[in-house]
């Protein structure tokens, strides 16, 4: 039985590569590899790569900003595993399932194939995965360039560590749906489970933030990751609190091969306890991975037909925004309909899970940097900080936020027989992502406005002027906001095949490569759109603000950019709304 | 209220309908038949103002469609084969959406009979998620209703609905066509267009096969014979061929 699982993976893979392959035939998976590839290797491998030179350096004058930068990936990664971990624990399915696809629990699940069998078929399925992401992995971060080790030993424990995560996410599913249908008292113990990760993330902050504090606070803490690491290990509780989570990291942080030999050994106990306690946990998983197979593969065909990808979960009937009088803009009912469907989104618990891992970050990751840092160190931190959300808000925000004509594709057909012209429709339904993404802008600059302060050292940047500022970039923002999503809006319209290419869910290199082009077009939009209002507002700003002064000065140049956008947007709209009256679904489909 | 004339929907260089000239009166209810990719769903979403015709022209209840979409539109209403719906809008507020568009004051009024002869009005707080197949079909139709339309589309109007629900959809077409609307429905089943229809337009290959009242495409086809179905004049007309 064993033989024709593996057969069915072996075939399927080789079957997957060979269809992968075969597809680069067409021009738009073949660019979107090749962008891929390259982006790959100038951005990930060789600059990586440069921080294995930095090594030398780093005694001398410290970790490089790449190391820095691949350490705070792996941190933030380790992070988000821990996080999924508490999340599996904290919320489990209302039933117990493995991922299996549909076809798999067609021919599996009928077949006579032990209990057991299916749970290493996953296991197997998974492993799969799981060495092609250590692998990638490894190469993308090149941990060797920054801590040293050899890149193999850094694979192994790539794998150990992924390995371990999968099993014990399977187990925590197994063993919490096993609880749920034998305990009457299933919710105390979810209640006890849920107490005892919170003791124990307390225990562990309160562990830790002692030492880094005092690091932090040290005039003379320069000493990079091995002065923090010092601090760590004097901690002893900290030491204990932390000593599942190092015997797993073990293998991945040796530099040795020694240590790596010392490391492995009870790392792999770890993951053979884990196989164990999943092969042996007796819950019934069949309807919980029927109901997951079902999801992903709704989630699958709606990607497909170029609807917004769900993450798994019902949606839920809420109160319109405000209220739609039935009289009035029929734009303004578009903005109704679409901030209504972003409340659905944001309302869920997975949201509410981003929000608080962000606001926990804030908290313990920039919270002891504020109490270190005093005056307008701080300020310029908080700056440039809103800087790069907002900077982040303006290019990748209009990827996200795709309440609009993107998520309503599948409706072209009715939206057509609405009597609107296409632009107005268009502006109608770039209204609420305009809105979000704006609101968004507002916040990153009434943050550094407010705690920004360099009058000590720039003279003429009063309170005043900072207000004006930032009044008049608060101006300028919708403008920006709408233009950058008309862009997506239009790419969509003008190419809906290679558009919807780029939206189906996984894909490999060439379909990451052909999200990467959609982003540089999104970039470079961004540029060409700023550059005349740029040229006029310095022009105006120069012949301005000798005779008026600053702030009157900034106001006119203000006035003249939201000019110039509304015109770039208004083109936008025309375009746009023109071509969407032009645009016919099905013709893409023949 | 209809009145097409020369229209022609090219797809490249495939013509999916040729010089189509036929026109639809207010009461009356126009079939369009035709084998599979005969041009019928290209002509419907043509006169539904979705995809531009390549030539010819369009006019809806006075307006021209090319010259005066928003107009047009306003006096029309298409429902679709396959119900499209909002997912995370309510029944009850997909109807406030759609009367906003279509500026309908009094829609509250309009709404509740609509839904209750719908039997919607019990799940007017729900999302499309929680709606069966024909329950979303009938949620469509009420919002094409809502503000009164005086031409309706209908592509397969019967699909997905239950035998209650077919009964009431056929009388509806025709109570709507008894109130001064003019109808275009399109349909493989020959019975419904045999009971609703005034009219019918046989379509083969994008081209117009017969035009006229039941009556008269059945004695074009009927070659002397009495009580010619329209199955029969169907296959006869079109060699029962795909399109």
């Amino acid at each position: 039985m064993t033989g024709a699982l593996l057969y069915l993976r072996l075939t399927s893979l080789r079957n997957l590569v060979a269809y992968r392959l075969g597809r680069l035939r067409q021009p738009k998976y073949l660019l979107g590899a090749v962008f891929a590839v390259a982006y790959f290797y100038y951005f990930v491998i060789r600059r990586f790569g440069a921080a294995r030179g930095a090594v030398a350096l780093a005694g001398a004058g410290g970790p490089s900003a790449g190391m820095l930068a691949a350490s705070a990936i792996c941190a933030m990664l380790c992070l988000v595993a821990v996080v999924r971990i508490a999340y599996a624990w904290i919320w489990p399915p209302e039933k117990p399932g493995l991922a299996f696809t549909e076809a798999e629990i067609a021919f599996l699940f009928p077949a006579p194939v032990t209990r057991k069998a299916l749970i290493h078929y996953r296991l197997l399925s998974a492993q799969f995965a799981i060495l092609f992401s250590a692998v990638l992995i490894t190469v993308a971060f090149n941990r060797s360039g920054f801590l040293g080790g050899h890149r193999a030993l850094h694979a192994v424990g790539w794998w150990i560590m992924l390995s371990t995560i999968d099993l014990h996410l399977n187990g925590t599913n197994l063993s919490l749906g096993r609880l749920r249908e034998t305990s009457a008292h299933f919710r105390l113990w979810r209640l006890a489970g849920v107490a005892v990760i919170a003791a124990y993330a307390v225990a562990v902050y309160l562990s830790v933030a002692g030492p880094v504090e005092a690091f932090l606070s040290d005039s003379g803490s320069r000493g990079g990751l091995d002065g923090l690491s010092g601090a760590l290990r004097g901690a002893t509780a900290a030491y204990w609190l932390t000593l599942p989570f190092r015997i797993v990291l073990g293998p991945y942080l040796a530099t040795t091969y020694r240590e790596f030999a010392v490391a492995i050994g009870p790392a792999l106990i770890v993951l053979a306890a884990h196989y164990w306690w999943v092969s042996t946990t007796q819950a019934r998983f069949e309807e919980g991975s029927i109901a997951i197979a079902e999801r992903r593969a709704a989630m699958r065909s709606a990607a497909q037909r170029g609807e917004v990808l769900k993450l798994g979960r019902k949606p839920k009937a809420l109160p319109g925004p405000f209220p739609l009088p039935p009289r009035g803009l029929p734009e303004i009912a578009f903005l109704w309909k679409n901030l209504l469907s972003l409340r659905s989104s944001l309302f869920s618990r997975r949201a509410l899970f981003v929000v608080l891992g962000i606001g926990a970050w804030a908290y313990f990751g920039l919270g002891p940097l504020m109490r270190v840092r005093s005056g307008d160190a701080l300020g310029f931190v908080v700056l440039m900080f809103c800087a790069i959300i907002a900077g982040y808000t303006l290019i990748l925000g209009p990827q996200i936020a795709r309440q609009d004509l993107r998520s309503d594709l599948p409706n072209a057909d009715l939206l057509k027989t609405y009597p609107m012209e296409g632009w107005r429709l268009a502006l109608g339904e770039l209204l609420a992502p305009t809105t979000i993404l704006t609101v968004i802008l507002w916040a990153t600059i009434l943050a550094a406005a407010a705690t920004y302060d360099s009058a000590g050292r720039v003279e003429w940047l009063t309170a005043g002027v900072r207000a004006t500022v930032a009044g008049c970039l608060a101006l300028a923002a919708p403008m920006m906001c709408l233009i950058q999503l008309i862009v997506p809006n239009t790419v969509m319209v003008l190419m809906p095949a290679w558009y919807q290419s780029s939206r189906t869910r996984g894909g490999g290199i060439e379909m990451f490569g052909q999200r990467l082009m959609f982003g540089i077009v999104q970039l470079l939009f961004a540029l060409l759109v700023a550059v005349p209002a740029a040229g006029v507002a310095v022009l105006v700003y120069i012949a301005s603000f000798w005779v008026l002064g600053i702030s009157t000065g900034v106001v006119l140049a203000t006035v003249a950019v939201v000019f110039i956008l509304a015109a770039e947007a208004a083109v936008g709209l025309w375009f746009l709304g023109g071509r969407f009256e032009r645009f016919d679904l099905s013709l893409e489909n023949r | 209220m209809i009145e097409v004339e020369a229209l022609t929907k090219k797809y490249g260089a495939f013509t999916a309908v040729r010089s189509l000239t036929f026109s639809v009166k207010p009461g009356e209810v126009l079939g369009l038949v035709g084998p599979n990719g005969a041009g019928k769903t290209s002509t419907l979403r043509c006169l539904a103002g979705i995809i531009p015709a390549t030539a010819g022209t369009v006019r809806i209840a006075g307006h021209d469609l090319s010259a005066e979409p928003v107009e047009a539109k306003r006096a029309l209403a298409f429902f679709p084969d396959e119900p499209r719906l909002f997912e995370y809008l309510t029944v009850r507020q997909h109807l406030t959406f759609v009367a906003r568009i279509y500026g309908v004051a009094d829609y509250e009024a309009l709404a509740t009979p609509l839904l209750e002869e719908l039997e919607l009005a019990e799940k007017a707080d729900v999302l499309p998620g929680e709606l069966s197949r024909g329950m979303k079909q009938k949620l469509v139709i009420a919002c094409g209703l809502l503000h009164s339309p005086k031409v309706m589309f209908f592509d397969e109007p019967l699909t997905g609905l239950d035998p209650l629900g077919i009964r009431r959809m056929k009388d509806s077409i025709v109570r709507r066509a008894r109130g001064g609307a003019a109808i275009v429905l399109s349909s493989h089943l020959l019975h419904l267009l045999e009971e609703v229809c005034t009219n019918v337009l046989i379509l083969k290959r994008g081209d117009k096969v017969a035009d006229g009242t039941l009556a008269d495409v059945a004695a074009q086809f009927s070659n002397g014979e009495p009580d010619v179905s329209l199955e029969e004049v169907f296959i006869r007309a079109t060699g029962g061929s795909e399109g």
